[in-house]
């Protein structure tokens, strides 16, 4: 008979599941992608080349990190279970009221939490699994990876460590929903349809002192952060970082009581139009919103913090390829016998002519000397007016070679032999026969080689993890708090409609009623924007002294990606909650 | 002199085709400046749902209600609005306070949301919450203050526009009586110091007998009248209970 009740009731209140249902699903989703990007093909790609001591490090962080990311997505569900709990207290109390035992609701609650739980699971698992492989192409196509290595790929592993993880979350609702069934009194339930809000009345004194010292608070956090920089990570550190979020945390908690102090300091803004109503409306709600706030704040500035500093630090690692391998083959050879060798006519051997194959190519041997390894004059000129001075003279630095005379090479012995080209035509196509041409070259000596792709591969390896991770960190947090901004304005506006319903009443416009409810909806999303911003400057300051010892940052690059990440995702949201919370307060 | 409310065959239909239910049936009364009328009925009497048709909330089958001789049923959007904050005043059963307000704040709405200069805000609402005597509780929010104190904050909130008609639905409904008596007191003064012309909708003798007219409806449709001229309040309250008991009794033969 429960079981009957509780699909029923899933069933009924859907709308009010919707909430819960798509945070879970989307969390699940995240956590999916998040888990299985190892085993993507992108990454795995990745991780079988030369860069798999930086694939294990990010594998080993992604490890970290997604302990991180499911304490957020506890405390966020937890929060919308909460949300689902008090929207119903009504229905529980008429369970009560009509003598169902409170263990027995508790399991009602179970029971859909239950049915819920596992389709929202259900749907996010294949949500995330699409979106890990929509994420996967599109990180592939961006940085040319060739796409045909990639397939469509489910990891059983993430599926089990995602449900792993949310069956966790589930019982610590399960726990709260029994808490709080086992808790209330049957009166609060039966009236909580008419006081669905707590309001405690708060001294507007204290919330300016609070709000000053969280001002304090994140003074010094900032003080320390400018001082010490990003990196050392010590015991201060923490102390930094627990100082940065508590002030946060007092800025939130009392940033509504000191706004509507500042506001009815002034009359004329304060009785203007709904401004009142606004202002109490959102100071009413602080005492419920402002965990989330600062939680929010705090993955925004992650978002905003990783998303720019990757982008920063992959500008510069683009800069340093084209310095490193100016030219597409650069090849030498060490014959085991002595003597003239055609270095050109072994490759063609092997099926690589240079004659058809290249652009230009110079072959010309190295020659011992007293002093050292060095090469003719000519081939240098041949070289810088190739590939300019700047080139020639890094190429004989990094190969130590001196320049002698043409004629100065007489009789000298020869150390090996230099193959220089730049390819014609389909650059890759070129580059495979070449690499099997080398092969030939196997049994007749010893040859070191770097070509400008593989070196381009092995950069440009590096900068996918690194903007891969960033930019997939830096999403999924944006995502994430817009999503949840939007989730809680969305049910606020249920909960204000009788409020609105009441003003349409008293005669104000549907002008007015709509700017009101947007003015809520962009204060709950721009405070929290806001301190993050501010937070991500001041922690960028300190970052960019770090990064400018690996190299330098493009602050305009990567400031513009993350504001442009920000404006879709974020300002997306924003519009929809505007539009959503409109909708309903004018239905109800 | 025009009246302030006049109403003129006035229907209300429920239902469609086939069970069509006169929840207002042709009614026809006006309202001169400065009355208090009551409207009383049985539940189901179609009093709740003619109250609604006068303030806007509910619209009519057919009929019209004009107000100062402006037809409201042809209002819409912004020209409702505007009429609503500037002709009428709502008093409801459950009081319909903003939580999240102080008192102070929700008699102010009503004059913010008219654009009044803010200047003029805190003289006049201190001056109304005077005249309702609720000048001790301003500060307090909705969920401070008792029931009573509550419906004289709805009330003042009505009354502070200086409407054309004050509209209340079962103010009492949900008051104790010493509460009860303590609203239609200052009901009765503000009415007749001339500041508010109220139209009442009540199913209690009790309150009905505060009224100076009284409209009694049944199966929607007003079946009669009763003005309570010089007589004494007490002297009214038998006169009332003689008509309902009277039309309990219709009830009663029907069934």
């Amino acid at each position: 008979m429960f079981s009957k009740l509780a699909f029923k009731n899933v069933g009924r209140s859907m709308k009010d599941y919707g909430v819960w249902f798509l945070t879970i699903a989307f969390g699940v989703c995240l956590f999916y992608v998040f888990n299985s990007l190892e085993t993507q093909a992108v990454f795995q790609y990745l991780g079988s080349g030369p860069q798999a001591p930086t694939a294990q490090a990010i594998r080993e962080l992604i490890g970290m990190l997604s302990v991180f990311v499911w304490v957020v997505l506890a405390f966020l569900i937890l929060y919308a279970s909460g949300f689902l709990i008090r929207r119903r207290k009504g229905e529980l109390g008429t369970y009560l009221l009509l003598g169902m035992e409170r263990g027995q609701v508790a399991r009602l609650l179970l029971l859909e939490t239950l049915c819920m739980g596992v389709l929202a699971l259900l749907a996010g698992l294949g949500l995330g699994v699409l979106a890990a492989w929509g994420l996967s192409a599109f990180t592939a196509g961006l940085f040319a990876v060739p796409m045909t290595e990639f397939t469509f790929s489910v990891s059983l592993a993430a599926m089990g460590k995602t449900a792993l993880a949310f069956s966790l979350i589930f019982l610590l609702v399960m726990l709260c929903h029994a808490f709080a069934v086992s808790r209330c009194r049957l009166l609060d339930l039966m009236q909580a349809r008419r006081v669905n809000q707590e309001l405690k009345a708060q001294s507007l004194g204290v919330s300016v002192v609070l709000f000053l010292a969280g001002a304090g608070l994140l003074a010094v956090a900032y003080a320390m952060l400018l001082t010490r920089g990003l990196l050392r990570v010590d015991a201060l550190f923490w102390v930094m970082i627990g100082l940065g979020s508590l002030g946060t945390l007092l800025f939130f908690r009392s940033l509504s009581g000191f706004l509507l102090r500042v506001c009815q300091s002034s009359k004329r803004l304060y009785y203007r139009n709904l401004n009142m109503f606004v202002l109490r409306q959102f100071n009413a709600r602080i005492n419920t919103t402002y965990r989330s706030m600062t939680v929010i704040c705090l993955m925004l500035l992650l978002a905003i913090g990783i998303t720019a500093s990757s982008v920063g630090l992959n500008n510069t690692v683009e800069q340093m390829t084209a310095e490193q391998a100016p030219q597409d083959v650069e090849l030498i050879f060490y014959p085991e016998q002595e003597g003239e060798v055609d270095l050109p006519a072994l490759l063609a051997e092997g099926g690589f002519d240079p004659e058809a194959e290249c652009a230009f190519s110079l072959a010309f041997p190295v020659y011992l000397t007293g002093e050292g390894r060095a090469i003719d004059q000519s081939m240098h000129d041949a070289i810088a007016g190739r590939w300019g001075q700047d080139a020639a003279y890094a190429f004989r630095a990094h190969h130590g070679l001196d320049v002698q005379p043409d004629d100065a090479a007489q009789g000298a012995h020869i150390d090996g032999w230099y193959f220089l080209a730049d390819y014609a035509g389909d650059k890759y196509a070129a580059e495979a026969r070449f690499q099997e041409a080398l092969s030939t070259l196997n049994t007749l000596g010893v040859y070191g080689c770097t070509t400008r792709i593989g070196t381009w591969m092995e950069v440009m390896g590096t900068k996918v993890l690194v903007l891969f991770i960033g930019l997939y960190l830096g999403v999924v947090f944006l995502l994430a708090s817009a999503a949840v901004l939007a989730l809680q304005q969305l049910t606020q506006a249920a909960d204000n409609a009788p409020r609105y319903q009441l003003l349409a009443r008293l005669g104000a416009p549907e002008r007015m009623r709509a700017r009101s409810v947007d003015i809520q909806v962009f204060l709950s999303f721009f405070l929290p924007l806001a301190l993050a911003l501010v937070h991500a400057a001041v922690g960028m300051t300190a970052a960019n002294a770090v990064i400018a010892e690996v190299g330098k940052v493009d602050a305009a690059a990567s400031s513009a990606v993350a504001a442009v990440l920000l404006l879709v995702i974020y300002g997306g949201y924003f519009l929809a909650t505007c539009w959503g919370s409109r909708r309903i307060v004018r239905g109800g | 002199m025009e009246p302030i409310l006049s109403v003129e065959h006035l229907r209300r239909d429920y239902g469609g085709r086939g069970s069509v239910t006169h929840a207002v049936d042709d009614v026809s009364f006006s309202v001169e400046r400065g009355e208090f009328v009551g409207i009383m009925g049985a539940s189901g009497s179609g009093k709740s749902t003619l109250l609604n048709c006068i303030a806007t909330i509910d619209t009519p089958t057919a009929g019209h209600i004009r107000v100062e001789g402006q037809d409201v049923t042809a209002l819409k959007g912004r020209s409702l609005s505007r009429f609503r904050r500037e002709r009428l005043g709502f008093v409801f059963q459950d009081c319909n306070l903003l939580d999240t307000l102080t008192a102070f704040e929700n008699i102010a709405l009503a004059l913010t949301i008219r654009g009044t200069p803010a200047g003029e805000i805190e003289g006049r609402v201190k001056e109304t919450a005077e005249l309702l005597g609720i000048t001790d509780c301003l500060n307090k929010y909705p969920y401070q203050m008792s029931g009573g104190q509550r419906q004289r904050t709805a009330a003042a909130r009505a009354i502070i526009t200086d409407p054309a008609l004050v509209l209340a639905d079962e103010p009492t409904g949900a008051l104790d009586s010493r509460s009860a008596k303590l609203l239609l007191d200052r009901f009765e003064t503000l009415n007749r110091e001339g500041r508010a012309t109220i139209l009442m909708v009540t199913h209690d003798a009790f309150t009905a007998s505060y009224c100076r007219r009284i409209l009694f409806l049944q199966d929607g449709a007003v079946l009669t009248q009763l003005e309570r001229g010089g007589q004494s309040r007490r002297a009214f309250f038998q006169q009332i209970i003689g008509v309902v008991t009277r039309l309990g009794g219709d009830q009663s033969d029907v069934l």
